[in-house]
């Protein structure tokens, strides 16, 4: 494969030669590269796949609009910032990525999952329609909010619409119906029960299991209302998007909040009295507060009694004077 | 060459002062990307990983082009033997990239908002993919740059008949650099259609565009280097061109092992990407040779050490690394993790961006006219720059191993909670090698921006150089050959690590195995690789010592025989 000055090297006969063996690799890369693509083969498309209305293929463009994959992985490409997000769906079931999107920045907990399944559309697509045969039905969800539920996440809270998260969600239910030969591995054993998992004390671990109204029963005592209402709050996914002080994560910060005016969307003002407050909680699209969309918010007419709104608003006030 | 033959030869040097630019920016988004890996929270909200990450990829991809369209701006009229066509045209690729940096820099932000500017189907600020994050617009401009690019080095070259092998290889590479660029250009719906096109741009660009622009350029920079003959060079180009592609072509199926497509593609990916080292391996043996058909002392010892690491990373950082995991049991467990990121920085940086930097070591000081310039700073910089990037890959790997087993092995997806606490220890040691890679970046920036600008220093202190023995003694054929069998068989020792993860004590969760084996294989395949380095740099110090005497001929191994 040397040439010395002066010697007939030949040159033109190898580069055609070289060229020839080349179109030859390119033949067998063509015919592999067709056969890959065929319909027979059975690979989900994502132009069949809808998720409660929405559409993969807008699932997928709202995906780069974000460049997901500049954080996470997708079939193992991306980032190594994140977790891969290929079978995400599959695992943790739609109502738990649902009542995560919106609020990215913290664990969704049980009640804010349980809310999700009050949809019908989304208790449709997660085939079960009560929190306890959702967590039975996808553990890896039930896993999480054991052991994340209500804490801080590592990714930022971003403006993802209502539409965007359901078409978001199509993608991914898209991807996790790919075949991908079997990749990611299986895991042969459970990973929480080595040292490498952070550990969570036990109590916690039951209290977090426990669907909300019997945790917000047996904590709730005459003595404080608003102490009640804080635990509420927490359990229901409430804190997940309203911060104790004034910041905006999702939604309003509740702190100054109470007894404040209020710019509506409409242009009015309204004082931010118990009614309104409770009326927020179980309608939360009757009154838009300026500067957000109407639909961020779910309703909680399903979840809460009186007593458990006004326990919210009695924590609410609590806040006021901050 | 002490001076300038051709005057269009001066247009590179503005390509090379913004390669350096950009370079620096691009290792200071890389030092923010390691800080947000200890700390995410940091500056979440304002500047997110994934818009910092795309600012890192696409400035790494556009310095690396800037070297390249300098290095071919300034060969091309000596290749050719006249001065380059359309001189203007070369000042608008000038103003267009500039305008396309500046343009994708402030685009890609726009992903925090999930704006990606959709029309008619197309994202066209921004489109949120793995290294082709540009959106359409910036996408058409670099499309019309690659253009103006083939058509300037065409006009350029002499007649079709009177080509020479490198103009065939800058000649093809410059064509398919344009013609891969193409299929990012279309939004497509299907995923494992688009990863399978997607990865035509990034796979065939490094392995069969810019791999064989690289080979074409080393080849000439060790003609002028070493007076070496065109003939016999271009010889070798052409046969490392032949390699690159015919193992190439296939092995980018090494990318369709989980994308989506069927499993065939296990078995051709498997096949043809363990081939693909061969040119590397050949490469490598050729610069050995060039550097050793006489004994003069080098005279620009840093543009030598660049070009030296860009071969020997290439060797390492694709060659090895990249077989290490190029096999579908072991790339099971190394895709989507740390692991490819100890492969994707030796190559990425080490082959293409020394490339760039040994051009510019070569070319600057001969268009500023300061051919005797202070080689001091440059020869500094370069081993910062080598031992940082060679301790970044120690860190990735180490952090990537211990991903694998985290992550895949146990099944624990929790990256705040079980993934990055157990990677911490690796994760730290980026930012410590980052700081060492960033004080050569700003080292070498300084001095290629300001070289012949400011004052001269005293005249070179010749007593410094070491002497022939030991370190300083001539390297022979055999001991290269030793050297590169330590380094494949540390390779070897890597590639077993990952496939242990295959083992059942270690699928059972004992993590022995692999960390005891990737513990042994990469510091030592990566001091193998820096104490290689610095042999080679130190015997070749060593001739200014022995300048004089005359050597043993009869030492050196036959470039027939040994090739």
């Amino acid at each position: 494969m040397s040439c010395k000055p002066g010697e007939p090297c030949h040159e033109g006969v190898k580069r055609r030669r070289a060229l020839a063996v080349l179109g030859l690799m390119a033949i067998i890369f063509v015919a592999l590269s067709a056969v890959s693509f065929l319909g027979s083969r059975g690979q989900a498309v994502p132009a069949a796949v809808h998720y409660a209305g929405f559409d993969a293929v807008q699932g997928k463009r709202v995906f780069q609009s974000y460049n997901c994959m500049g954080c996470h992985t997708i079939v193992g490409n991306g980032a190594y910032f994140g977790p891969d997000l290929t079978k995400l769906y599959g695992k943790v079931g739609p109502a738990w990525i649902e009542a995560f999107l919106p609020s990215a920045g913290s664990w969704p907990t049980s009640g804010a999952v349980k809310l999700q399944l009050q949809d019908k559309a989304i208790a449709a697509e997660a085939g079960v329609d009560t929190i306890e045969a959702y967590l039975e039905k996808y553990p890896a969800a039930a896993e999480r909010i054991a052991r994340r539920g209500a804490h801080a996440t590592l990714m930022p809270n971003l403006p993802l619409s209502r539409d965007e998260i359901g078409q978001l969600i199509a993608f991914l239910k898209y991807t996790s119906e790919m075949n991908t030969e079997g990749w990611p591995p299986t895991p042969r054993v459970d990973g929480l029960a080595f040292p490498q998992a952070t550990p969570l004390p036990a109590p916690v671990r039951q209290a977090a299991l426990q669907p909300a109204e019997e945790a917000g029963a047996a904590a709730a005592g005459p003595a404080s209302a608003a102490a009640h209402g804080a635990e509420l709050a927490e359990d229901n996914g409430c804190t997940a998007c309203h911060a104790k002080d004034r910041e905006r994560l999702v939604g309003p910060g509740w702190g100054g909040l109470y007894g404040s005016e209020v710019a509506l969307a409409d242009g009015t003002t309204v004082a931010a009295d118990d009614a309104y407050l409770a009326q927020s909680i179980l309608d939360p699209d009757a009154r838009i507060v300026a500067g957000f969309e109407p639909g961020a918010m779910p309703s909680f007419a399903e979840m809460l009694d009186a007593g458990q709104v006004a326990a919210i608003v009695a924590y609410i006030r609590s806040l006021g004077e901050k | 060459m002490i001076r300038i033959e051709y005057e269009t030869q001066r247009l590179s040097l503005r390509f090379f002062m913004v390669m350096l630019v950009l370079f620096f920016f691009q290792t200071g988004f890389g030092l923010l990307l390691a800080a947000q890996h200890i700390d995410p929270t940091l500056l979440a909200g304002t500047l997110n990983f994934n818009v910092v990450r795309a600012e890192h990829t696409n400035l790494g991809i556009l310095w690396v082009l800037s070297g390249f369209i300098a290095t071919i701006l300034f060969v091309g009229p000596l290749l050719s033997k006249r001065e380059l066509a359309a001189a203007w045209l070369i000042k608008v690729l000038f103003y267009a990239l500039l305008a396309v940096v500046a343009w994708n820099v402030a685009t890609q932000a726009l992903a925090q908002q999930g704006v990606a500017g959709w029309w008619m189907g197309q994202p066209l600020l921004q489109e949120g993919l793995e290294y082709l994050e540009a959106g359409r617009i910036a996408d058409v401009v670099i499309l019309i740059g690659f253009a103006i690019l083939c058509y300037v080095v065409l006009r350029t070259f002499p007649p079709l008949s009177q080509w020479n092998e490198i103009h065939w290889g800058l000649g093809l590479g410059v064509l398919a650099l344009t013609l891969v660029w193409v299929f990012g250009m279309f939004f497509v719906e299907r995923l494992d259609l688009q990863e399978y096109f997607r990865w035509y741009v990034v796979h065939y660009w490094v392995e069969g565009v810019w791999e064989v622009i690289h080979i074409a350029l080393v080849g000439f920079l060790l003609v002028l280097m070493f007076k070496a003959d065109v003939k016999s060079v271009g010889f070798a180009v052409f046969w490392g061109i032949s390699l690159v592609w015919l193992s190439g072509l296939l092995g980018n199926a090494h990318h369709y092992f989980w994308i989506g497509t069927p499993e065939f593609w296990q078995f051709w990916g498997s096949l043809f990407s363990a081939l693909e080292p061969l040119p590397l391996v050949f490469c490598f043996w050729h610069i050995y040779l060039d550097a050793h058909q006489d004994g003069k002392p080098i005279a620009n010892m840093p543009a030598f050490a660049f070009l030296l690491g860009s071969v020997v990373l290439e060797q390492v950082g694709a060659g090895i690394l990249g077989f290490t995991m190029t096999f579908a049991l072991t790339n099971v467990w190394s895709h989507g993790t740390w692991v490819t990121l100890s492969h994707a920085h030796l190559a990425l940086f080490g082959t293409f961006g020394m490339l760039g930097l040994s051009a510019a070591y070569f070319a600057v000081p001969v268009m500023r006219g300061a051919t005797d310039f202070d080689q001091r700073p440059g020869r500094l910089a370069f081993w910062l720059v080598f031992t940082g990037m060679l301790g970044l890959a120690f860190a990735f790997a180490i952090g990537g191993t211990v991903q694998v087993f985290v992550y895949r092995t146990l099944g624990l997806d929790w990256f705040g909670g079980d993934v990055a606490p157990a990677m911490l220890f690796a994760k730290a040691m980026v930012p410590v090698f980052g700081i060492v890679f960033a004080a050569g970046v700003c080292l070498l920036a300084y001095d290629l921006l300001t070289l012949g600008l400011r004052e001269r220093p005293a005249a070179r202190d010749d007593t410094a150089l070491p002497a022939p023995a030991g370190w300083g003694r001539r390297l022979s054929g055999w001991e290269t050959g030793m050297w590169l069998l330590a380094m494949w068989v540390f390779g070897a020792v890597i590639t077993l690590g990952l496939l242990s993860f295959n083992l059942h004590t270690v699928q059972q969760g004992s993590a022995l195995f692999p960390y005891l084996i990737g513990g042994i294989g990469y510091p030592g395949l990566l001091l193998v690789t820096l104490f290689f380095v610095r042999r080679f740099l130190r015997s070749l110090e060593a001739r200014g010592r022995v300048s004089l005497v005359p050597l043993e001929l009869t030492a050196m191994p036959s470039p027939a025989g040994a090739a």
